[in-house]
C-alpha cells in the first residue's frame, strides 16, 4: 500500500518534530560516555520539553511583540524546511519544489534571525552579547554555506536536493570526485558551527562564553520550550541535509509504503549515529578556541568550498 | 677477468670496514684500511685496461655495468682512497681519540665502498640509492669530531644534500615515466634503456627531467648555487675525510651528471642541456673565484677551490666534443691528486699551528721544510699554472670552449682563472713568506703524513709535462661512447 | 599505458586521494605545533598508501598492495613514531616563526601550486580524462616538492626540516604511484627503507646537535659563514 503524498509529507515533518530531541539526547549522552561518565538518559530532552511546557511564562517589562513572535517564527521555519529536503523518501514530494536549496537555507536562517532579534529586543546585556556574537558567526559561516550550496549545484547542474541525491546514488565517480569530498569537509565544518559544537560553542553556562544560550536567556516556560525545540530541530535538519544530500545518500524509501517509511526512519537514525559519533570525536579531541580565532575553522570550511568549486570546473 | 677484479675491488673495503667494526682496535683498523685502499688502487688500473680493451662488463643480471667511464672514475676514487687512508694513519693519531678510531675507519671504508658501488650501478634508481648512501655515511664522517662546528656542518650537509638529491630522484622518476611511453609500464631502467628512449620522449618532459637531475646531482657535486653545504662540510671534517669528499665524492656525482648528459645528447633538448651545464659550470667558477679572495680559513679556501674545479669539470662536459670530455676527465684525476695534496698540507698546518685561520699560520717552511715545499707547489698547481697537470686539463677545456658556441664562457673562464690565481696564491704568499711570531710545533707521525703528499705530487708533475697517448685514446673512447657514437 | 585506460570512477578516486594529500601538506605548512606536523604527515602517508592500493586494484598491479601496506606501516606509523620520540627529547614544542608567518606561507604555497600547474601543463601533451589525471599527478608532485622546499627554507626547527624532507619524498612517491605504477618493486622497497635509514640518521644527528651545538634551531647555527 503506497501512502499518499500528503501523508508522506506530514510524516516527514512529524519525523523531524518528534525525533529531534532523541538526536540531541543521544549526542549529550555519548559525549558524557566518551569521557567515562554516565550522562543523562536518552529521553531527557523530551522530559525537559515536557517540564518547560508545564511551567509558567515570565516575561520582562521591556519585551515587545518581537519577543512574543520570535519563538513561533523559529519553530515554524523549522517545520517548513523538512518539506523541502529529502528526509524519508527518495522522490520529490509535491510541495518540495516550493524552494530549492538556497530557499531552504534562507528559511533556516530566518529562524535564527528571529531569535537574534529577540535577544536584542529586551535590552538585556547578555542578550546583546549573544546576538552580536551569533551575527559574527553568521557572517563567517553564511558565505561558506552559500558556496557549498553553489558547489553542489554545479556538480548536479540543478538546485534541488533531490537531484543531487539521485546523482550521487547513480554515479560513483561523482561521489568520489575531489569536488564532492571537499564539499563534505566544508559542510562538516559548517555543521560543527551551526549546531553549537566545539571548537566554537561550549555547553558551559558561564555568561561570558555563551553565544546561543545568551540570546534566549530571557525566555521561560512554553516559549523557551519552543525555542529549544526549534534549535534541536535545526540540528536534526542539518544532519539530514548532510547525510541525505552529501555523505550517505543511500537508504531512503523509493515507493512510499509504510514499511518503507519505517525502514527509512531507522536508516536515518543509523546514519545520524555515524555522523554524531564523528562530531563527538571531533568535539572531545579539541578544546574551545579563543574568540578571535573563530575564523580559522570557518576559513578552512570556506577554503574547502572554494576548492570544491574550482575542482569541479577543472577536473 | 674484469669482473674478478671488481669483486676484489669491492671486497677489500667491505672486509676492512667490517673488521674495523668487529675488532675495535685502532692500530689494526688503520693498517687494514690502508692495505685495502692500496689494494683497490692496484686493482683498479688493470680493471680499466681490461674494460678498455674488451668492452663494458655486465654482471649480476645486468645490475652492474663496468664501462670505461665508470672504470675511470673508480680509478680516480681509488687514488684518493689510497692516499687518504695512508694519510689518515698519521693524522687521526693526532686527534687523541683512539677509542673511536675503529668507528672512523669503519665509516671510511664504508664510504669508499658506496662510492665504488655508485660508479658501477647500471640501474638508474639503484645509482640514486648508492649516492644517497654515500651522503648518509659521509655525514657521520663529517661530524666525527663532535664539536659544535662539526655537528653544525654535518647537519647542513645532510639537509641540503638530501633535499638536492630528492630533486634528482624526481628527475629519475620522470625519466622513467618518459621511457614508459616507449617501453611499456615495466622495464629495467638501465642507462642503455634511457639512451634508447630519449629520442622518442616528448621534448619538454625530457628538458624538465634533465634540469631536475642536473640540479639534484649538482647539489651533490657542489655546483653553485647549490654548493652552500660544501665549504662547511669540507672544512669541518678531518683532513683525510675532506680529501675523500673533495677528490672522490664530487667525482662520483659528476659521473651521474655526465651519464645523464650523454643520455640527452643528440636529442632535441641536447643543446639546452649542454648550455645548462655550461651555465652552472661558469657560475660555480665565478662564484668560487670571488669567494676565494676573501677567505680567512685555510680549509674553506680549499673547499671553494673544489667548487671552482667542479665548475671547470662541468664546463668541460658542457662544452662537449672530444676535447671537452677529455679535458673534464683528465681534470677529474688531476684535481683528485692535487686537492688531496692540498688537504693533506692544510691538515698538517692546522695541527702544527693549532688554528685553521690563515692569519695564524706563518712561515710554513720553517715548520715543514719538505712537505711545506710540496704544499706550496701544489698550491701553484691548483691555481692552474704550468708545469702542473691541472694546467693541461684546463687548457684542453679552454680549447674546447673556444672552438664551439660557448666562447663567452671560455673568455669568462680565462678572466676568472687569473682572479683565482692571484687570490689563491696571495693567501699562500702570506702563509709562507710573512714572518711568524712563533713557529709551529713539530708533531709525530710526520712520515705517515708526508708520504701521501709525495705520492700525490709526483703524478701531478709528471702528468703536467707529459699527457700519455694511452690516456688520450681512453678519453676519446669514452667521449664517443658517451655521445652514442654520433660524433 | 595504464593511464590511457582510466574510467571516470578511477580518475575521481585518484584525484581525490591526491588532492587530499596536497591539502595535508598545506596543513603542515600552516601549523604552529610540531606534533600537528607529524600527525598531518602520518595522515598524508596513509592517504598515499590508500592511493597505492587503489592503483593496484584498478590497474591490476598486485605488488602495489604490498607496497601500500609497507607504506602505511613505515611511513604512516613507524616514521611518525620516531619523529614524535625525537620531538619528545627536544625542548621545543612549538615553532617560533621568525621568517614567515603561517598565513603568508600558505599564500606562498598556493602560488607555488599554480606554478607547478604551469610546469605540469608544459610537460604534458595528452588531453583526455587520463590527461587530466596525469596533469593533476604532475602538479601535485611538483607542488609537494615546492612546499617541502618552502618548509625547509622558512622553518628553523630541526624537526620541521626533517619533515620538509619527508614531504619531498612523499610527493615523489605519490606521483610515481600514479604515473609509473609499473616501476620495479625492488626500487620502491629500497626507497622506502632508505627513508627509514634517513630518519634514523637524522634522529642521531639531532641528538648530536642538541648535545654539542646546544640548539636545534638553525637560526642559531651560525658559526660557519662565508
Amino acid at each position: 500500500m503506497i501512502l499518499s503524498n500528503v501523508v508522506l509529507q506530514i510524516l516527514q515533518v512529524l519525523c523531524v518534530l518528534l525525533l529531534a530531541p532523541l538526536l540531541q539526547g543521544f549526542i549529550l549522552k555519548a559525549e558524557e560516555r566518551v569521557q567515562r561518565s554516565r550522562g543523562p538518559s536518552l529521553l531527557q530532552p523530551y522530559r525537559d520539553l515536557w517540564k518547560l511546557f508545564h511551567k509558567e511564562c515570565v516575561f520582562p517589562d521591556s519585551a515587545s511583540w518581537i519577543y512574543w513572535i520570535a519563538p513561533f517564527v523559529a519553530f515554524t521555519a523549522m517545520l517548513i524546511v523538512p518539506i523541502l529536503i529529502p528526509v524519508l523518501t527518495d522522490r520529490p514530494l509535491p510541495l518540495s519544489d516550493m524552494g530549492d536549496m538556497l530557499g531552504g537555507g534562507m528559511v533556516l536562517t530566518l529562524g535564527s534571525f528571529a531569535i537574534i532579534l529577540a535577544g536584542l529586543d529586551t535590552g538585556n546585556v547578555y542578550g546583546g552579547i549573544g546576538s552580536s556574537r551569533a551575527v559574527m558567526l553568521g557572517i563567517l559561516a553564511e558565505p561558506t554555506l552559500i558556496l557549498v550550496l553553489v558547489g553542489i549545484s554545479l556538480l548536479a547542474k540543478a538546485m534541488l536536493p533531490f537531484v543531487v541525491n539521485h546523482l550521487l546514488l547513480g554515479s560513483l565517480s561523482v561521489y568520489w570526485s575531489p569536488a564532492h569530498v571537499f564539499l563534505i569537509l566544508g559542510f562538516f565544518a559548517l555543521l560543527l558551527v551551526e549546531t553549537d559544537r566545539l571548537p566554537i560553542h561550549s555547553s558551559t553556562h558561564i555568561e561570558i562564553y555563551m553565544i546561543d544560550e545568551a540570546r534566549i536567556l530571557e525566555y521561560s516556560g512554553p516559549l523557551l520550550a519552543l525555542l529549544k525545540w526549534a534549535s534541536m530541530m535545526k540540528q536534526f535538519i542539518l544532519y539530514t541535509i548532510f547525510c541525505n544530500v552529501f555523505l550517505l545518500p543511500w537508504g531512503m524509501s523509493l515507493l512510499g509504503s509504510p514499511l518503507g517509511q519505517l525502514g527509512s526512519v531507522l536508516t536515518l537514525l543509523l546514519k545520524f549515529l555515524l555522523v554524531a559519533v564523528a562530531v563527538i570525536v571531533v568535539e572531545t579531541v579539541q578544546s574551545r578556541l579563543r574568540f578571535y580565532r573563530y575564523q580559522e575553522p570557518l576559513a578552512a570550511g570556506f577554503l574547502f568550498a572554494v576548492l570544491a568549486i574550482v575542482s569541479s570546473q577543472l577536473l | 677477468m674484469a669482473s674478478d677484479l671488481a669483486i676484489v675491488l669491492f671486497l677489500a673495503p667491505a672486509i676492512a670496514s667490517v673488521a674495523s667494526l668487529l675488532l675495535q682496535k685502532a692500530r689494526i683498523a688503520e693498517y687494514l684500511t690502508a692495505a685495502a685502499a692500496i689494494l683497490d688502487l692496484i686493482v683498479s688500473i688493470p680493471m680499466l685496461i681490461e674494460v678498455l680493451r674488451f668492452g663494458p662488463v655486465l654482471a649480476l643480471h645486468g645490475y652492474i655495468l663496468i664501462d670505461t667511464l665508470g672504470a675511470w672514475v673508480i680509478l680516480c676514487i681509488a687514488v684518493v682512497y689510497a692516499l687518504s687512508a695512508i694519510y689518515a694513519v698519521g693524522y687521526m693519531r693526532l686527534l687523541d681519540e683512539d677509542e673511536r678510531l675503529p668507528l672512523f675507519y669503519t665509516l671510511f671504508s664504508g664510504f669508499a665502498f658506496t662510492m665504488f658501488a655508485a660508479c658501477v650501478m647500471n640501474n638508474v634508481g639503484v645509482f640514486w640509492i648508492a649516492i644517497e648512501l654515500t651522503t648518509l655515511i659521509s655525514t657521520f664522517l663529517v661530524g666525527f669530531e663532535r664539536e659544535a662546528e662539526s655537528t653544525e656542518a654535518a647537519w647542513k650537509y645532510i639537509v641540503v644534500v638530501s633535499g638536492g638529491i630528492s630533486l634528482a630522484l624526481l628527475g629519475t622518476v620522470l625519466f622513467y615515466w618518459g621511457g614508459s611511453f616507449v617501453f611499456g609500464p615495466t622495464y629495467a631502467m638501465t642507462w642503455a634503456a634511457l639512451h634508447e628512449s630519449a629520442a622518442k620522449v616528448y621534448t619538454p618532459l625530457l628538458t624538465v627531467s634533465f634540469l631536475l637531475v642536473l640540479v639534484g646531482y649538482g647539489t651533490k657535486a657542489g655546483l653553485a648555487p647549490m654548493h652552500t653545504w660544501l665549504p662547511d662540510a669540507h672544512s669541518e671534517s678531518p683532513a683525510p675525510v675532506s680529501a675523500m669528499l673533495s677528490g672522490a665524492l664530487l667525482n662520483a656525482s659528476m659521473l651521474g651528471i655526465a651519464r645523464f648528459l650523454s643520455v640527452v645528447d643528440g636529442t632535441r633538448t641536447g643543446r639546452f642541456a649542454h648550455s645548462a651545464v655550461v651555465g652552472f659550470g661558469i657560475f660555480s667558477f665565478v662564484l668560487a673565484a670571488l669567494f676565494i679572495i676573501r677567505q680567512t680559513d685555510v680549509k674553506r679556501l680549499m673547499a671553494y677551490s673544489s667548487v671552482e674545479h667542479i665548475g671547470v669539470q662541468a664546463l668541460g662536459l658542457g662544452f662537449g666534443g672530444v676535447l671537452g670530455v677529455a679535458g673534464a676527465l683528465y681534470h677529474m684525476l688531476n684535481h683528485s691528486l692535487n686537492k688531496s695534496l692540498m688537504f693533506f698540507g692544510s691538515g698538517n698546518a692546522m695541527r702544527a699551528y693549532g688554528t685553521k685561520d690563515m692569519s695564524g699560520i706563518r712561515s710554513v717552511l720553517r715548520t715543514f721544510p719538505a712537505s711545506g715545499t710540496l704544499w706550496l707547489l701544489g698550491a701553484v698547481g691548483i691555481a692552474g699554472a704550468p708545469p702542473f697537470a691541472l694546467f693541461l686539463s684546463e687548457f684542453t677545456i679552454l680549447r674546447a670552449g673556444m672552438a664551439g658556441r660557448y666562447r663567452w664562457a671560455a673568455i669568462l673562464f680565462i678572466i676568472f682563472l687569473i682572479v683565482v690565481f692571484i687570490g689563491f696564491l696571495a693567501h699562500f704568499r702570506r702563509m709562507y713568506f710573512d714572518e711568524a711570531a712563533e713557529p709551529g710545533s713539530k708533531l709525530t707521525g710526520l712520515a705517515w703524513r708526508a708520504v701521501p703528499m709525495w705520492l700525490a705530487f709526483a703524478p701531478i708533475l709528471v702528468l703536467g709535462l707529459w699527457w700519455p697517448q694511452h690516456l688520450w685514446s681512453l678519453f676519446t673512447h669514452i667521449s664517443t661512447a658517451m655521445s652514442g657514437g654520433a660524433q | 599505458m595504464f593511464l590511457a585506460h582510466l574510467n571516470s570512477l578511477e580518475a575521481s578516486i585518484f584525484s581525490s586521494l591526491a588532492i587530499l594529500s596536497l591539502l595535508l601538506a598545506f596543513v603542515m605548512l600552516g601549523s604552529h605545533w610540531l606534533r600537528n606536523y607529524v600527525y598531518a604527515f602520518a595522515a598524508e602517508s596513509w592517504l598515499i598508501a590508500a592511493l597505492s592500493a587503489a592503483v593496484g586494484y584498478f590497474g591490476g598491479y598486485r605488488e602495489l598492495y604490498a607496497i601500500a601496506i609497507l607504506t602505511a606501516l613505515f611511513r604512516g606509523l613507524v616514521l611518525p613514531w620516531l619523529l614524535v620520540r625525537i620531538i619528545g627529547r627536544l625542548n621545543v614544542k612549538r615553532e617560533l616563526h621568525a621568517v614567515l608567518q603561517p598565513s603568508s606561507s600558505l599564500v606562498l604555497g598556493a602560488l607555488l601550486v599554480m606554478f607547478a600547474f604551469v610546469i605540469a601543463n608544459y610537460m604534458n601533451h595528452e588531453s583526455s580524462t587520463a590527461g587530466h589525471v596525469v596533469i593533476l599527478a604532475l602538479t601535485i608532485m611538483f607542488s609537494m616538492k615546492f612546499i617541502g622546499f618552502l618548509m625547509l627554507s622558512v622553518r628553523d626547527e630541526a624537526v620541521s626540516q626533517i619533515l620538509g624532507l619527508l614531504v619531498l619524498e612523499n610527493g615523489i612517491f605519490l606521483g610515481s604511484q600514479i604515473l609509473v605504477p609499473g616501476m620495479p618493486m625492488l626500487i620502491e622497497i629500497v626507497i622506502l627503507f632508505d627513508l627509514l635509514i634517513v630518519v634514523a640518521c637524522f634522529g642521531m644527528l639531532v641528538r648530536f646537535l642538541l648535545v654539542h651545538a646546544g640548539t636545534t634551531s638553525s637560526r642559531e647555527l651560525q658559526r660557519l659563514v662565508g
